[in-house]
């Protein structure tokens, strides 16, 4: 009987356990309302006036609610918050508003249009001879540092000057490269020598992705200090906001809205910022940053899988992704991810190899395993961004149907979305885009066939052998391979990792999925130490890729085991080299650039050295409980880049909701 | 004389545990398929646009003097002694320079003291209350139930238990924050307020998966003696129970206990790791959980040397004690 | 059996469930359980899957069979190694003191110093992910000896003054003998404890290598589902089979552990008739 008891015991509380687990979270949602209403009405009992418009609810940082926007902060949490130098490397966590709020650049861009546009400077470089060394811009008037003192082309100078004077400085090495010299002819005026001709100098020191190192720095404060060694803890810039507090340990930054928004860069340009306070939050695991949303306690994720969005969107009905519907996610991100070949290496070194692995790739089931089919596939070696479509993908559409292998087999197949959509049906998926080209804007123009017996046919050429169902090497030892994948960053590569092992294993051959953290896995590519890996080397955004694409030059390619600066695939194509080559000479403008581009393209779907699979889709939603006026697809007056530098030209759409 | 030789020996084995240590911390690390400048340069690559070769021989030639990664592997490690030994520094961190490694231990290691120090006890408190009733009071249904509950909550991964209470208590009933905001600064009453009530909840994970070993651990000692020939003698001289379990079973059962714990509490550093990531707490465990992710020799030497001596002093002062608590072992 | 109390009984039964259920069962599934895409992706469930499916595609009823398959065969190697390696090392440091002791304490010490987690993450990477599962159980085995190793040896130190042992010394038996007769009776609860103990640090410590992406992700274990389960946000989307079914295992197979071996003392003591 005692023994019973016991075990009774034991028993109900495993069931106590579970059934708490399970039974609370379904009315999770009305507990934790019903909390907050208690909360709210205990607020305003204690306020004997009673103000109708806000419940009176603090951020935890002592700020009003109503008027803080809280973003999370992509990098998590800051070593150091009490250093702001931009220019030593490392310490300073660019992302937790740094860059987004405070700091500027000269040139940012327009990921809609894609274009860069003025920021600092007022114009863009116009050269002043036939050398295309030498150039001038403007500088915008009437702005001012968020200390008060005016701010002219004279910081630009400083700037210049001091990275080119401090060796210790990590950007010294590339800026003096670029740069010879940098000169204020007066206040508003900058001329700049460039060692070599320069056709592209507004991409190489303003914004094309994310960010640029070339911050414009505080003459009247810098000048004073070591640029090697200063802190710059009470940073200033030219931006909307200041720094008004921040957590010793990193983890929170508040920025204030200066009050002179007029004098900051975006109050000259766009307008007035909406938020009066942005506080950046880092709360932790994924896990506690979506409970956060669902909370209301954070106004804008970065960055979180497909499964969290399910979550999310059941549980806040305030939240938004970029698509109200299926699927959701954004996929404009400027880098496409796939399958990267180190082509120094056996069996890699050979095309026929890595066309027989494209076609060996299930696309379709990949796409789901992944990102449960929220993505958009892309054929050639450029991002299938909308600009990106409009100027190659499409245009290219013709060349790629007809393209054929050497034995003449033609391994295009434009009927990838239309199949994923199918697909999706079958899962029950709903809200799905019906029309043609929507269709095809959505999931993409089309991919490679999933075709093993052509792959076989290639392999069976070059002296592979099937052993039953498992693949032999040319030397008759069984054909396995290691895939580098990203250890918990970048989850899409992961994942992708994870889900071309699956499909290609099936196929017989023996894959192994190598996780790695981030100094290792950068490492391994660029010293050559992969076979395969779930790299991304190709990215774009601007028509004008050349930037993105010098990297593949042959001269850049150096033996295993050395750092690749460039060129970590090693493959050496010449008519790529020499496209690049012609394409260094050209301003971005010209009509020959989208030709050569055009050209490489097509060299790379030949060659193969990577397998472009999906363009990146990227879940970045926002809870419009608290604020409004977000970007979407609906209002996409930008993307949703809330860790790049140009969140400041956001802030102005913003407008609270009044709760 | 005993006492002399005895302390003489056990300090030359502090030392040499210490040496060894320390070394392997430092040649580990080095074995790495990645070294600090190239995951910088590649995080610098990586997010901007691409770099000139030359840009990026002459970045790496700043970046590896300005760490101080000059020279062989031996010099290195000669270097490293002896700034260990003689200043006690472990130089720049890498991932966040140019700050010195020893300031961010000096500022993460009151929190990780703090909370891992506290939570560490109480476990083991309770964990051997209950072990000694569940092993002495078998019959007892409370120190059942007790027992039932803590074998039972005991083998949930930490991970999956903290994530647990995480969702009770921070989401589906929100009585703890979900993340920590420690307010105020200083000794003022406002901060060691808010530091307690933000401790709360990752305490209590650590106490949770923390008690169940000390009661099994316990509970199976205290067993044990409680069968002893001389536990008998006391019952048929007609002790009471409370007398023999306090002065016959404790005292037998304790001592390996004592051991475990001091070891336990030098460890703590790296029981902390997962506890601080997760709860979002700024100690020494979210520090060598950067230094890994970054490849930041210096702070992981820091964190892990630090690590090394606080168990070596631990096992060295268990030594000590032995003799107090289980008087018939001698000094030898 | 007759004699068998009911924890022990329990323990058994729960036990043998468990081998049936990592050894057996999966000899009824055609095919490899942990591929992708096999069946639609997260069904309740049903007949045809009695723990419906994961988001992977996955039936989880076959997945969690290998996985408690192959935990099983990690905690066991790791739990016995470990436990035979540490207990024998600690009895003879314990018991022979002198230089023996010292250099056995030494190397304990200074295996027990070392955090093992960043050395973890170091093999891991060095083993480029093509550490198989007898790998993982090594490297835990090194990791795992100097604690029962520490802790055998303080208990030895206690039981050597014990007059009993004295006695046998000072008549001239030898060491392995008084060892293995005298002194290891005393111990053998202890290790049985630890050995158990073992089992869930390795199952534990796999999964916890898991999480950080440095054990075999491809193969099945308690810990690796748990990983993916997490990575597809299982919990908050309240996936529970997927999510729960291991944690769960993890937790039954302890507790059929714990009660087999307080089961057997209490069988034990019954038979030596205290």
């Amino acid at each position: 009987m005692r023994i019973m008891k016991r075990l009774t015991v034991l028993f109900v509380m495993m069931a106590l356990i579970i059934t708490a687990c399970s039974n609370d979270n379904n009315k999770s949602n009305s507990t934790s309302d019903a909390g907050k209403n208690n909360a709210a009405a205990e607020t305003d009992g204690n306020k004997d006036t009673g103000d109708s418009k806000s419940s009176g609810k603090m951020t935890d940082v002592g700020t009003p609610r109503s008027e803080t926007l809280i973003v999370d902060i992509l990098g998590g949490r800051s070593p150091d918050p009490d250093r702001y130098n931009p220019y030593v490397p490392g310490a300073v966590a660019m992302d937790a508003g740094v860059h987004q709020l405070m700091f500027s650049n000269l040139w940012e861009i327009d990921t809609q249009k894609g274009t860069q546009i003025p920021d600092l400077a007022a114009t863009f470089p116009e050269p002043l001879d036939g050398t295309n060394t030498k150039f001038k811009f403007k500088i915008q008037e009437g702005l001012s540092w968020s200390d008060g003192q005016p701010f002219t082309a004279h910081d630009v100078e400083f700037t210049a000057k001091m990275i080119a004077d401090t060796k210790e400085l990590g950007y010294n090495g590339y800026f003096t490269n670029l740069v010879k010299s940098m000169k204020a002819t007066d206040d508003y005026t900058i001329e700049v020598e460039t060692v070599n001709p320069e056709t592209r100098l507004a991409q190489k020191l303003g914004v094309v992705i994310w960010g640029n190192t070339f911050r414009v720095m505080p003459k009247h404060i810098w000048e004073k200090e070591d640029p090697a060694t200063f802190k710059f803890s009470n940073p200033i810039g030219v931006g909307p906001y200041k720094l008004k507090d921040r957590d010793p340990q990193g983890n929170w930054f508040l920025w204030e809205k200066r009050e002179d928004w007029q004098k900051s860069d975006i109050g000259k340009l766009v307008g007035e910022p909406g938020p009066k306070y942005i506080l950046f939050k880092f709360f932790g695991p994924e896990e506690k940053r979506i409970i956060a949303m669902i909370q209301h306690d954070m106004d804008i994720l970065q960055d979180i899988t497909p499964e969290s969005w399910d979550v999310l969107r059941q549980k806040n009905e305030y939240a938004k992704a970029w698509y109200n519907d299926f699927p959701y996610a954004t996929m404009d991100d400027p880098c496409e991810r796939g399958m990267s070949f180190n082509t120094a290496k056996e069996p890699y070194n050979n095309p026929d190899v890595r066309w027989a692995l494209a076609l060996m790739t299930d696309i379709k089931n990949v796409s789901m395993a992944t990102f449960g089919g929220m993505l958009r596939v892309s054929p050639i070696q450029l991002p299938p961004i909308k600009v990106l479509q409009d100027n190659y993908h499409k245009p290219m559409l013709g060349w790629l149907k007809d393209f054929a292998l050497e034995d003449g087999y033609k391994p295009f197949d434009d009927s990838y979305a239309a199949g994923i959509v199918d697909m999706l049906k079958q899962q029950g998926v709903e809200g799905l885009p019906t029309d043609q080209s929507a269709i095809s804007d959505t999931f993409g123009v089309g991919w490679w066939k999933f075709d093993p017996a052509e792959a076989a046919k290639l392999l069976e050429k070059n002296g592979f052998k099937k052993d039953g169902d498992k693949w032999l090497l040319p030397n008759g030892k069984p054909w396995t391979m290691t895939i580098n994948a990203p250890a918990n960053f970048e989850v899409q590569s992961m994942r992708l990792a994870f889900a071309v092992a699956d499909s290609w294993r099936k196929q017989g051959i023996e894959v192994n999925v190598q996780q790695m953290e981030g100094a290792s896995f950068w490492d391994s590519e660029s010293t050559g130490a992969f076979e395969i890996g779930s790299y991304w080397p190709a990215c774009g955004l601007l028509p004008d890729t050349t930037a993105n694409m010098t990297g593949w030059h042959k001269q850049y390619i150096v033996p295993i085991g050395e750092q690749a600066p460039g060129n970590r695939n090693r493959w050496a194509n010449d008519r790529v080299s020499t496209l690049l080559d012609e394409l260094d000479g050209l301003p971005s403008d010209d009509p020959k650039v989208i030709q050569n581009i055009t050209e490489i393209n097509k060299e790379f779907v030949k060659g193969m050295p990577f397998i472009p699979m999906f363009g990146t889709s990227k879940f970045v939603p926002v809870d419009t409980y608290y604020w409004d006026g977000f970007q979407t697809s609906e209002n996409a007056f930008e993307g949703p880049w809330w860790w790049w530098s140009q969140f400041k030209f956001y802030t102005p759409h913003l407008k609270p909701t009044g709760r | 004389m005993g006492f002399y030789k005895f302390l003489l020996s056990r300090v030359l084995s502090f030392v040499l545990v210490v040496f060894i240590g320390i070394t392997t911390v430092f040649f580990v690390p080095r074995f790495m398929p990645s070294d600090p400048v190239e995951a910088m340069i590649g995080k610098m690559t990586a997010n901007q646009a691409f770099m000139e070769p030359e840009a990026i021989v002459t970045l790496r030639e700043t970046l590896n003097e300005s760490f101080g990664l000059e020279g062989s592997m031996w010099d290195q490690y000669w270097g490293f002694v002896k700034r260990v030994i003689i200043t006690q520094d472990f130089g720049p961190s890498l991932a966040s320079y140019p700050n010195p490694v020893n300031e961010l231990i000096v500022k993460a290691l009151p929190w990780t003291m703090g909370l891992l120090l506290i939570s560490t006890i109480i476990a083991w408190l309770i964990g051997n209350v209950v072990g000694l009733l569940a092993g002495f009071l078998k019959d007892k249904s409370y120190s059942k139930a007790m027992e039932a509950i803590s074998i039972m909550i005991y083998p949930i991964p930490y991970y999956i238990l903290a994530l647990i209470l995480i969702m009770l208590l921070t989401y589906i009933y929100p009585i703890f924050p979900l993340s920590a905001t420690f307010q105020g600064e200083g000794f003022s009453w406002e901060h060691i307020k808010s530091i307690v009530y933000n401790s709360i909840l990752p305490a209590l994970s650590m106490i949770l998966v923390g008690t169940g070993w000390w009661v099994i651990s316990m509970k199976t000692l205290s067993s044990g003696i409680a069968e002893e020939d001389y536990v008998h003698f006391a019952r048929l001289k007609g002790l009471s129970e409370r007398k023999i379990m306090t002065k016959y079973v404790l005292p037998n059962a304790a001592l390996p206990q004592v051991t475990m714990l001091a070891l336990q509490i030098g460890t703590i550093f790296n029981g902390a790791l997962i506890t601080e990531i997760l709860f979002g707490y700024p100690g020494i465990g979210t520090l060598i959980y950067t230094g890994i992710l970054q490849a930041d020799y210096n702070l992981i030497m820091g964190t892990i040397t630090l690590s090394i001596i606080a168990v070596a002093a631990a096992t060295f002062i268990v030594d000590f004690l032995y003799p107090f608590i289980d008087p018939r072992v001698r000094y030898k | 059996m007759k004699h068998w109390n009911f924890r022990l009984k329990l323990g058994v039964l729960l036990l043998g469930i468990f081998i049936i259920l990592g050894f057996i069962v999966p000899f009824f599934y055609q095919g490899n359980p942990i591929e992708w895409g096999t069946y639609l992706k997260n069904l309740k469930p049903s007949k045809e899957h009695i723990f419906g499916t994961t988001n992977l595609g996955q039936d989880t009823f076959w997945l969690l069979a290998k996985s408690i398959q192959n935990s099983f065969i990690i905690g066991i190697i790791v739990a016995f190694f470990a436990t035979l390696i540490g207990v024998l090392l600690g009895l003879w440091a314990g018991f022979k003191g002198g230089f023996i002791d010292r250099l056995i304490t030494v190397l304990t010490d200074s295996f027990i110093v070392i955090p093992s987690l960043p050395i973890l993450i170091l093999l891991g990477s060095l083993m480029q992910g093509k550490a198989s599962l007898f790998m993982i159980a090594f490297v835990l085995i090194i990791f795992n000896w100097p604690w029962p190793a520490r802790q055998i040896r303080s208990m030895a130190l206690s039981l050597s003054e014990r007059d009993f042992i004295s006695t046998a010394i000072f008549s001239g038996q030898n060491t392995l003998k008084i060892i293995v007769k005298e002194i290891f009776p005393f111990v053998a609860g202890w290790s049985v404890a630890n050995f158990v103990n073992t089992i869930l640090v390795a199952i534990g410590s796999e999964s916890g290598l898991a999480v950080i992406g440095m054990s075999s992700n491809e193969k099945a274990t308690l810990g690796t589902m748990i990983y993916w389960a997490n990575q597809h946000q299982a919990m908050l989307s309240e996936r529970w089979w997927w999510i729960g079914s291991p944690v769960v295992a993890i937790a039954l197979i302890f507790i059929a552990l714990f009660l087999v071996m307080t089961g057997y003392q209490q069988y034990s003591a019954l038979r030596r008739g205290k």
